[in-house]
């Protein structure tokens, strides 16, 4: 399998009145055809404006890519025309968003808007793209396809516009699909269908696919490799059963205690992110979460090298988290180590690491 | 849940002031004065405004004429060393009359504006606050009104009720403008009061009258802003109208409406009559519509911003 | 959470507020004059519930199933088309005037959108000031240091009186917010999804916020939520709610480690966890169909159309919902012994029928 997509030291800026918001500071990684990667972070991460940036979506005023690659499938993206971009959007990389009320068009026929990239890319025949519109409902799992198709979106449920915004996606077969945010405006339940569903179509289609969320529940059960944002900076990246059970970097820990999990029993604090999300328009020196990091080192003014635990895990951090010593500085700060959960403990090593920073 | 550890302090990154709070701070005035003065052409037209009031306020030291002093002799005289704007069909200081008028116009426009204005958040309030059929009744009295071209009312009601006095035009201007500004009024109120911070306070116990006038018109004032500003510019052209055909003010209270219905007749003969008060009406139109679209860009994206 | 102190202190009969067969329909009328009611939205179609004083209770569920609702009304919000809502011995409900005034000291809401809760125009001491003056609290400078007081007490620097709620990050709004919850004392606050808008950093905060408020102070809370995570951690007992009705009310853990109603096992099943080995091992349970309309409620139990071990009796009696253990285990099913085996695979630490 070949990389598909890789990104290389990709910067974004947003030109504003006060400044420049540096949303997305030099990150680099690659995906693999057919793999699932699901991209974590919270607001003001960059997550979203990275993925805006693959497909070139970012309005170009007031967002401006200053540095980096782009490639897909050996082409760079960063270099080619508008027009040449609209080949690639809806045919070799889709997206689908967070809101399906207002991703749809509410005034044209939920056929109309599958069939748009029938014709576009695939060039097929009007009865030919119907027919293959209905299918795609019926894939994604729309009862009465046929009648469905004559109808507009808002006779429909929150759960059932996702499915068609899923199935417009891939109606020309993508190699790529990118998933904002996907199911956070969706109630739990139709979560699970939805989730339920991309799994499915990539199992059968083999789609790679690119998970952004907040949600650490949903990249558990989603994805194959994962990787952690903040402050437009990847700050961990690891296979996704290694990232659960062996996390590294402070920010990685920090979420997984704060978050409340249903199959934890109630009792017990939940570690707190002490502070507020960086601002991006100043960013500071070095390591953008030295704020609210309880193994702050003076050191960490300078921007940390990447840390190799193992083989596809790096963390960007100077501190060993697992070292009792910096457990024991980070409590008294007022740090609330992980839970022992379902047999995973902080520090069991899934891997062998060797847990020292590296230069590379 | 166990008791917090004593050797956390639960809300130590909460008493840090933040990146933004640690700035320097703008109240909010200061950030909707800031826009404001950005727009140049809104500052353009609020300083020619502001000088254009000041001439009228210190009009008796700008020229020694007396507005009302015949001389028959300079009747509709070009202008002149001695009369720069030349003088009017009775021999009168033409810019002295201007500037006089311009006391006259400008205290019609905004006081009627004033009026106006409170009429119409009066109505627009109740009605989109209370909705039901609070909100049908007065609703369809607006539309009474509405329903007949602004004009139309103006002449018929002037010609029949007036007595050409400052106080009756304001007020006839008044009666018949309040209901645009209503329905722009009610339309704010019925998208803000189902606003968050309005259920917030509903809950603490607030009153209605406290609800409206305290919590839900200060985050109206925008759209209010333009309507007024726009307000006075329509209102100064209503009496200029409606003395322009001899329904507004009566002799011997003079605006600018008057002078160009004086000056009628000597529009081939002497212009200038007529292209003064018509300039200056003009100007200051001008200068509220800037001043109004300024108003409203300066308040509009604060109003949405989060 | 109640520490074991406040447990000790309360008797079980204790009750704060109480829910009887609370009903709120919103009509839906039609016409240009005159206006006729042609349905309604059945949001909450007949609820009983009892908070116990100083107690957190979770009311759990989906859109559509009602909870906002049930919190609006408690505050009045909205006058419920019938039913009582018990404030020890006065009756929400019905109350007016100086009343109504006097229980909503008592009871106070928190919003779930804090950009949306305040007030932008004032400053934050006017917003949390407010209540306190409302209610004639006292002289101004009393107001004032007050005020100052209540910003530290939620962990904002006393300073930021001045300032406006644009300049605070949304953590910081929602401390504001329930500074102004707070601010004139009351017994009962609503927390209707306090955390949900909130970045999940950030959610812990609050939430360890609201637990030491209310050891603190002695509160009682209604915590409503979505989120079934969430509300295990905070809640002492908790009620499912599906379509305007309670489908199942327990105690603590009960309800994660034995539901009895296939509506909470279904919600629980697709609660998605962070840990992968038990994700991707999960057999979730799926429900059929899409929610129904609250306009047109189904016969019957209203769950059958989606129930996956729903029988003909479930389309046409309605289940009571009454106590299947006998120690305050409530659920509305005919079939809730069934729900144990519904859910297939997976067994978690913690959790029974995953």
């Amino acid at each position: 399998m070949g990389k598909l997509l890789e990104v290389k030291d990709l910067k974004v800026q947003f030109r504003t009145r006060e400044g420049a918001i540096h949303a997305v500071d030099g990150i680099s990684f690659e995906l693999e055809e057919g793999e699932a990667l699901g991209i974590v972070g919270e607001s003001g991460s960059g997550k979203s404006v990275t993925s805006l940036s693959i497909l070139r979506l970012l309005p170009m005023p007031p967002a401006e890519i200053v540095d980096g690659s782009i490639t897909f499938a050996d082409q760079e993206l960063l270099e080619l025309s508008e027009s040449e971009m609209r080949k690639i959007r809806g045919h070799e990389i889709a997206m689908i968003f967070q809101d399906p009320m207002t991703s749809l068009n509410p005034v044209l026929t939920v056929e109309r808007q599958i069939i748009e990239p029938i014709q576009l890319h695939l060039g097929l025949n009007r009865s030919e793209a119907h027919a293959r519109a209905r299918a795609l409902l019926e894939a994604v799992g729309i009862p009465d396809p046929e009648r469905r198709l004559r109808s507009y979106p808002h006779q429909f449920s929150g759960g059932m516009r996702q499915r068609v915004m899923i199935a417009i996606a891939i109606a020309a077969n993508p190699k790529l699909l990118i998933a904002d945010e996907p199911t956070t405006a969706l109630d739990v339940t139709v979560q699970a269908q939805i989730l339920e569903l991309i799994n499915r179509l990539r199992r059968d289609l083999g789609t790679s696919v690119i998970l952004i969320t907040h949600d650490l529940g949903v990249v558990a059960g989603m994805t194959d490799r994962i990787n952690v944002m903040y402050a437009g900076k990847i700050a961990e990246t690891a296979n996704t059963d290694e990232l659960f059970a062996n996390p590294r970097h402070p920010y990685t820990l920090g979420l997984l205690s704060a978050v409340p999990r249903l199959d934890e029993e109630a009792g017990g604090d939940l570690n707190t992110i002490p502070g507020s999300p960086p601002d991006q328009l100043h960013p500071i020196e070095g390591c953008p979460f030295q704020p609210r990091c309880p193994f702050v080192l003076p050191k960490c003014k300078d921007y940390p090298p990447a840390l190799r635990v193992g083989p596809n895990h790096i963390a960007y951090c100077w501190v060993d988290v697992t070292d009792p010593a910096e457990q024991e500085r980070a409590i008294a700060r007022g740090f609330i180590p992980l839970r022992e959960i379902g047999g995973l403990r902080q520090g069991s090593p899934a891997s062998t690491g060797t847990g020292s920073p590296s230069n590379g | 849940m166990a008791t917090i550890q004593s050797n956390q302090a639960p809300t130590a990154g909460a008493l840090e002031l933040t990146p933004e709070l640690a700035r320097k701070r703008r109240s909010q005035g200061r950030i909707i004065l800031d826009r404001f003065l950005r727009n140049r052409v809104a500052v353009g037209g609020l300083v020619v405004l502001l000088l254009m009031v000041l001439a009228a306020i210190f009009a008796p030291f700008i020229s020694h004429y007396d507005p009302d002093q015949y001389n028959i002799a300079l009747q509709t005289a070009p202008p002149s060393a001695a009369h720069i704007l030349g003088n009017d069909d009775l021999g009168r200081d033409e810019l002295t009359r201007l500037l006089y008028g311009a006391r006259t116009s400008l205290t019609i426009g905004i006081t009627s504006m004033l009026v106006m204005v409170a009429i119409g958040v009066l109505v627009g309030a109740v009605a989109g606050f209370y909705g039901g059929w609070i909100d049908n009744l007065l609703m369809r009295i607006t539309d009474g009104f509405l329903a007949v071209p602004f004009l139309i009312w103006l002449f018929t009601v002037a010609g029949i009720f007036s007595n050409g006095s400052v106080k009756d035009i304001v007020i006839i201007i008044a009666v018949f403008s309040w209901p645009i500004t209503a329905r722009i009024v009610r339309g704010e109120f019925l998208g803000l009061k189902e606003r968050e911070f309005l259920l917030a306070a509903r809950t603490l116990g607030a009153s209605d009258a406290r609800l409206m006038f305290w919590h839900i018109l200060p985050n109206a004032i925008g759209p209010i802003t333009v309507v007024a500003t726009l307000g006075v510019g329509q209102n100064i052209i209503a009496e200029s109208i409606l003395s322009f055909f001899g329904f507004g003010l009566q002799k011997p209270t003079s605006s600018w409406g008057t002078m160009l219905n004086d000056s009628q007749a000597y529009i081939t003969s002497a212009p200038i009559l007529v292209w003064a008060p018509g300039i200056a009406i003009l100007i200051t139109v001008l200068c509220f519509n800037l001043i109004g679209d300024g108003m409203r860009d300066a308040l509009d994206p604060y109003m949405t911003e989060r | 959470m109640i520490s074991p102190e406040v447990h000790a202190a309360t008797t079980a009969t204790d009750e704060l507020l109480r829910l009887d067969n609370l009903v709120m329909h919103f009509p839906i009328t039609q016409g240009i004059l005159v206006q006729r009611q042609i349905g309604a939205v059945k949001a909450v179609d007949g609820v009983s519930l009892t908070v116990k004083r100083g107690a957190t209770l979770g009311l759990v569920g989906e859109s559509g199933s009602g909870k906002s609702t049930i919190g609006r009304c408690i505050v009045r919000l909205y006058k419920p088309t019938s039913g009582h809502i018990f404030f020890e011995q006065n009756d929400l409900a019905e109350a007016e005037g100086g009343d109504l005034r006097n229980l909503r000291r008592r009871v106070q809401m928190i919003f779930q959108d804090p950009y949306a809760s305040l007030n932008p125009r004032f400053a934050v001491g006017s917003l949390i000031a407010e209540p306190m003056k409302i209610h004639k609290m006292g002289s101004s400078k009393e107001i004032r240091d007050r005020t100052e007081q209540l910003l530290e007490i939620v962990g904002l620097n006393r300073r930021f009186v001045d300032r406006y709620p644009h300049e605070f990050s949304g953590g910081q709004r929602q401390r504001i917010a329930v500074a102004r919850a707070i601010a004139i004392n009351p017994e009962f606050i609503i927390a209707d999804e306090p955390v949900s808008a909130l970045d999940v950093s950030i959610r812990a905060q609050i939430l360890n916020l609201m637990d030491r408020l209310q050891q603190q102070f002695g509160l009682t809370y209604l915590f409503i939520s979505h989120d079934l995570s969430v509300v295990r951690h905070v809640a002492d007992r908790i009620a499912v709610m599906y379509l305007g009705k309670i489908m199942e009310v327990a105690d603590g853990e009960e309800i994660y480690t034995n539901p009895l109603h296939p509506y909470a096992a279904a919600l629980l099943s697709a609660v998605p966890i962070p840990n992968p080995r038990i994700e991707k091992q999960r057999k979730r349970i799926i429900l059929k169909g899409d929610l129904p309309s609250p306009v047109n409620i189904p016969s019957g139990c209203r769950f059958h159309t989606r129930c996956p071990i729903a029988q003909e009796i479930c389309r046409q009696v309605e289940p009571p919902l009454e106590d299947k253990t006998g120690s305050g285990h409530l659920a509305a099913c005919h079939f809730s012994d069934r729900v144990g085996s519904l859910a297939a695979g997976g067994s978690v630490e913690g959790m029974g029928t995953l």
